[in-house]
């Protein structure tokens, strides 16, 4: 027996939850809603013991669970869930239109989790739940909230530390005004999300977003590439790469059974 | 004949005297005999005059002797033989503490006896007190004739004392109890009302329209933010629970000016602490988009806006109707801000856009209307000019848990009329239509008579209730209700939560609606000294549930508070604020952030400022930041591991 089975039997045996059951549902919170093998590595465990966790966590009502496209299912939190994690979030299933995106940046954050260097950081994923939640719906009509923040702490590990990093996962591609204008708005941006409007882009006053790293599929990259060209100035502070393996919708990246990381 | 009349009077003197001596020494004797009994009596019968409390209270305390009475009693069943004989124990228990009393054990005697005469003493006394406080407001009991009256005020004073005791222990006064009901404060006096030792109003009473009525620096802040953070915990906790839906205080300050910004801040911190995650402060922090509103709720909002003539002038009103309907249903939609509308109040503009077929009749409109489309324009341009950015967006009622909307009433009526009716349209449009209709919106106006030239009140509250807001009207007086009469007692009578009433020098008509009780008129024979005798007589007459003379006279924090017919006197507990968070730097002229945001920018830390970062990234002369070189590859290495190399 694992350790993950004596998460599942102290979940469902107790009502009590681990550090790795919390961890987890952290997790899943603060990305809307996860497939089964992507919270199978998140778990680090098989995708069959990751069922049987969410099986305790569906009993205690912490979450749901629905085959909501092709792939495994996709678990996300109730109510309870996000009240217990203590998370001020909006409890609701994930929306079918937006399933590809929420996987590829899941993927995203655990290609970006899994570096060494993240780690010896201890830097911190701050996602589009969380950014919402902190502007409290203040979130103008134009807007742009990027997909996830990645706060890198103050520290010798790393040249960038003290860094503030906008995560895009671009799928589709829009036109190449609008990606800029986008890029052109995160890099140009001063206030944190939910600050009063007058602080967003404040002249003189150093930029929220040191750069913003664009993880492109094979159809946005040219968009994103030439978007990117169209803003020299800001150019240099735009980083982009391919979306990381098991980020599309057609298959999860490991096999059933497989233990995923 | 004469002697022998005086000898039976003598006679029956005597016998009188005699008789009320032996009822003296009977009663006497009694007592002693149940001294333990006795003595317990005495000594509730005190503490309930030195805490101001009603009879109700010792026989509930009797009553909790019961169960202490039942093991006792049972006990003594087992140790007897036959078990029927513990019947008397109680007079073996009795028998039993005196020989022990003679016997020098008087401790002993005290627990031998305490099982029986606890509880009966408790009752005793709670009948004596009773029939003390019966006399007293009967006028039947008392030396002099002014007794009564020093009576009832020495209680009152006791049992304010009593209540502020309360309210000052820590933790006795919770903000919702176990039951979910809000606790308003300690309880000082009830008439009507069950008595307990707390005021404790059911969220669903909160759910009703409430009228408050008290005079500046009388506490009426104070009450209304334990009633609104009350409001807000209760509501979270339902929805948390799944029970209910999501609260949403709205509160119209219909006075502005920098108190307002005072009471603003206390309101955000108090209900940050009750679990509001966001209080917007309108307009000097958030912003509502006026331009969200349906274009025909938008146009009858925009001319509300302005205020027309009458008579002739009503011509113009329909002018300016039929041009600003024009300007907002534009074939290519409504406007999404107020210079986008200015724009189109425009002879040309509004040319254009009417001039593609099918809009015959609004060109012939707009031809014979045109010449009058400047000066529309010129009002509302003006207007936006005072109402300033607050109603231009973005933002919503659904972008935070607390609104606390300031008006200018005081400084800038016009503006503030016309803001006041752009707020209420919005959120009346937001509570029908938009998110608003999973929400449980409390609106809550203060002085609202005061803007409510082109919105009635009444009218205010009539919609309120068909869309499901409660309303809770605040005032500084009766007057300041309502413009007349007729629409204060509308506003009062269907003030199905209650009425909280503080001081005020014009209580009677609030004090009316509790109704009246009956109580007694006692007359009595005046010996020639200030000083009563036996013979008198009584009457019934209807006396006011909540009296007008101790509303007038109540103290700081201290609310009657009036519902069905009941009165309950409240010694509201102030809820304290957390303490303002530090703000950060001020940047460019702005105010710097409020305690919520520094609140909520906390975890995690937002990035620092770039001259104290470990990457030095300073601007660059076009304003950029410079990345160094051993960064940008630490960066190029990471990203390269995690997700490969840049693709060609």
């Amino acid at each position: 027996m694992d350790a993950s089975a004596g998460s599942t039997d102290a979940t469902t045996a107790s009502g009590r939850l681990t550090e790795r059951d919390i961890a987890a549902l952290l997790f899943v919170a603060d990305m809307y809603a996860v497939q089964l093998d992507q919270l199978a590595a998140v778990l680090g465990v098989t995708q069959a013991r990751a069922r049987a966790v969410t099986l305790g966590w569906r009993r205690a009502g912490y979450a749901e669970s629905a085959r909501l496209g092709p792939g495994p299912p996709w678990f996300w939190l109730t109510r309870p869930g996000l009240s217990a994690c203590g998370l001020p979030y909006r409890a609701s299933s994930p929306a079918l239109s937006r399933l590809a995106h929420l996987r590829a940046v899941t993927a995203v954050r655990l290609a970006l989790e899994a570096t060494a260097g993240y780690a010896a950081a201890g830097a911190f994923w701050r996602g589009e739940r969380r950014l919402r939640a902190r502007a409290g719906g203040r979130v103008g009509l134009r807007e742009h909230i990027p997909d996830a923040e990645v706060h890198w702490p103050d520290g010798p590990s790393a040249g960038f530390a003290g860094e503030c990093w906008a995560i895009e996962a671009e799928l589709t591609p829009k036109t190449v005004a609008r990606t800029a204008a986008i890029m052109h708005e995160i890099l140009a941006r001063t206030g944190d999300y939910g600050c009063p409007a007058a602080q967003a882009q404040v002249p003189g006053t150093p930029p929220r977003h040191a750069r913003v790293v664009y993880l492109c599929s094979a159809a946005a990259r040219p968009t994103v590439a030439r978007a990117r060209a169209a803003l020299p100035g800001l150019a240099g502070r735009v980083e982009i790469r391919g979306l990381p393996p098991g980020a599309d919708m057609r298959g999860p990246a490991g096999r059933g059974g497989e233990r995923a990381r | 004949m004469i002697r022998r009349y005086l000898g039976l009077m003598a006679v029956l003197a005597v016998l009188r005297t005699a008789g009320r001596l032996a009822r003296i020494a009977l009663a006497a004797a009694l007592v002693v005999a149940a001294a333990p009994v006795s003595l317990v009596a005495a000594f509730a019968v005190t503490l309930a005059w030195w805490r101001g409390w009603p009879p109700r209270r010792l026989y509930r305390a009797a009553l909790a002797c019961l169960p202490m009475v039942a093991v006792w009693w049972a006990a003594a069943a087992v140790g007897s033989r036959p078990a029927w004989r513990a019947a008397a124990a109680p007079y073996h228990a009795w028998l039993t503490s005196w020989h022990q009393v003679v016997a020098g054990s008087a401790a002993l005697a005290a627990t031998t006896i305490a099982p029986v005469a606890i509880p009966l003493g408790l009752a005793a006394g709670g009948l004596l007190w009773s029939r003390r406080i019966y006399a007293m407001e009967t006028g039947t009991g008392g030396i002099f004739p002014t007794s009564p009256a020093a009576f009832q005020a020495r209680q009152w004073r006791r049992q304010v004392r009593t209540a502020r005791a309360r309210i000052a222990a820590p933790g006795a006064v919770p903000l919702v109890s176990r039951r979910g009901a809000i606790v308003a404060g300690a309880v000082i006096r009830t008439s009507g009302h069950r008595d307990a030792d707390l005021a404790m109003i059911p969220y669903q009473r909160l759910r009703s329209h409430q009228v408050v009525i008290g005079t500046t620096g009388t506490g009426k802040t104070t009450l209304l933010l334990r009633l609104w953070a009350g409001f807000l915990t209760r509501g979270l906790q339902l929805h948390a629970a799944g029970a209910g839906r999501r609260p949403l205080l709205v509160v119209l300050d219909c006075k502005g000016g920098a108190d307002s910004r005072r009471v603003a801040d206390r309101v955000r911190r108090v209900l940050r602490g009750a679990g509001a995650r966001f209080t917007a402060i309108w307009p000097d922090e958030a912003s509502l988009s006026l331009w969200e509103l349906p274009a025909a709720e938008l146009t009858t909002t925009l001319l509300d806006m302005i205020e027309h003539g009458t008579g002739s002038a009503a011509y113009y009103a329909d002018v300016m109707e039929a041009i600003v309907a024009l300007a907002v249903g534009a074939p290519g939609g409504p406007p999404a801000s107020a210079a986008d509308f200015l724009g189109r109040l425009d002879a040309g503009w509004l040319g254009l856009a009417y001039a593609g077929p099918g809009h015959g009749d609004e060109a012939a409109l707009l031809r014979s209307a045109g010449r009058h489309v400047t000066d529309i324009a010129l009002r509302f341009r003006t207007l936006f000019r005072r109402l300033g950015p607050g109603l231009d967006g973005p933002g919503s009622y659904g972008d935070a848990d607390a609104w606390y909307c300031i008006l200018e009433g005081t400084a800038d009526v016009a503006a503030a009329e016309s803001q006041a009716r752009a707020l209420v349209d919005l959120l009346a449009h937001y509570a029908a239509h938009g998110r608003g209709a999973g929400r449980e919106i409390l609106l809550a106006v203060d002085e609202f008579s005061a803007v409510s030239r082109r919105l009635p009140i009444w009218q205010l509250y009539e919609r309120a209730r068909s869309l499901g807001l409660a309303v809770q009207v605040s005032a500084q007086s009766w007057q300041g209700l309502a413009p007349d009469d007729d629409d204060r007692y509308r506003l009062a009578g269907t003030a199905d939560g209650g009425i909280w009433l503080l001081r005020t020098p014009y209580p009677e008509p609030v004090t009316a609606l509790a109704g009246e009780q009956p109580a007694l008129d006692t007359s009595r024979r005046l010996l020639g000294v200030p000083r009563w005798g036996h013979e008198g007589s009584s009457r019934v007459r209807g006396a006011p549930v909540a009296d007008p003379a101790l509303v007038r006279r109540l103290d700081v924090g201290q609310v009657a508070y009036i519902y069905r017919g009941g009165v309950t006197f409240v010694q509201v507990k102030r809820l304290i604020a957390a303490p303002a968070a530090l703000a950060g730097a001020p940047v460019t002229g702005r105010a710097p952030p409020t305690a919520e945001a520094a609140h909520q920018a906390a975890p995690p830390r937002a990035p620092r400022p770039a001259s104290h970062a470990g990457g030095a990234h300073l601007p660059d002369a076009a304003g950029q930041p410079v990345l160094p070189a051993a960064s940008a590859a630490e960066v190029t290495a990471l990203l390269d591991e995690a997700f490969g190399p840049e693709p060609a």
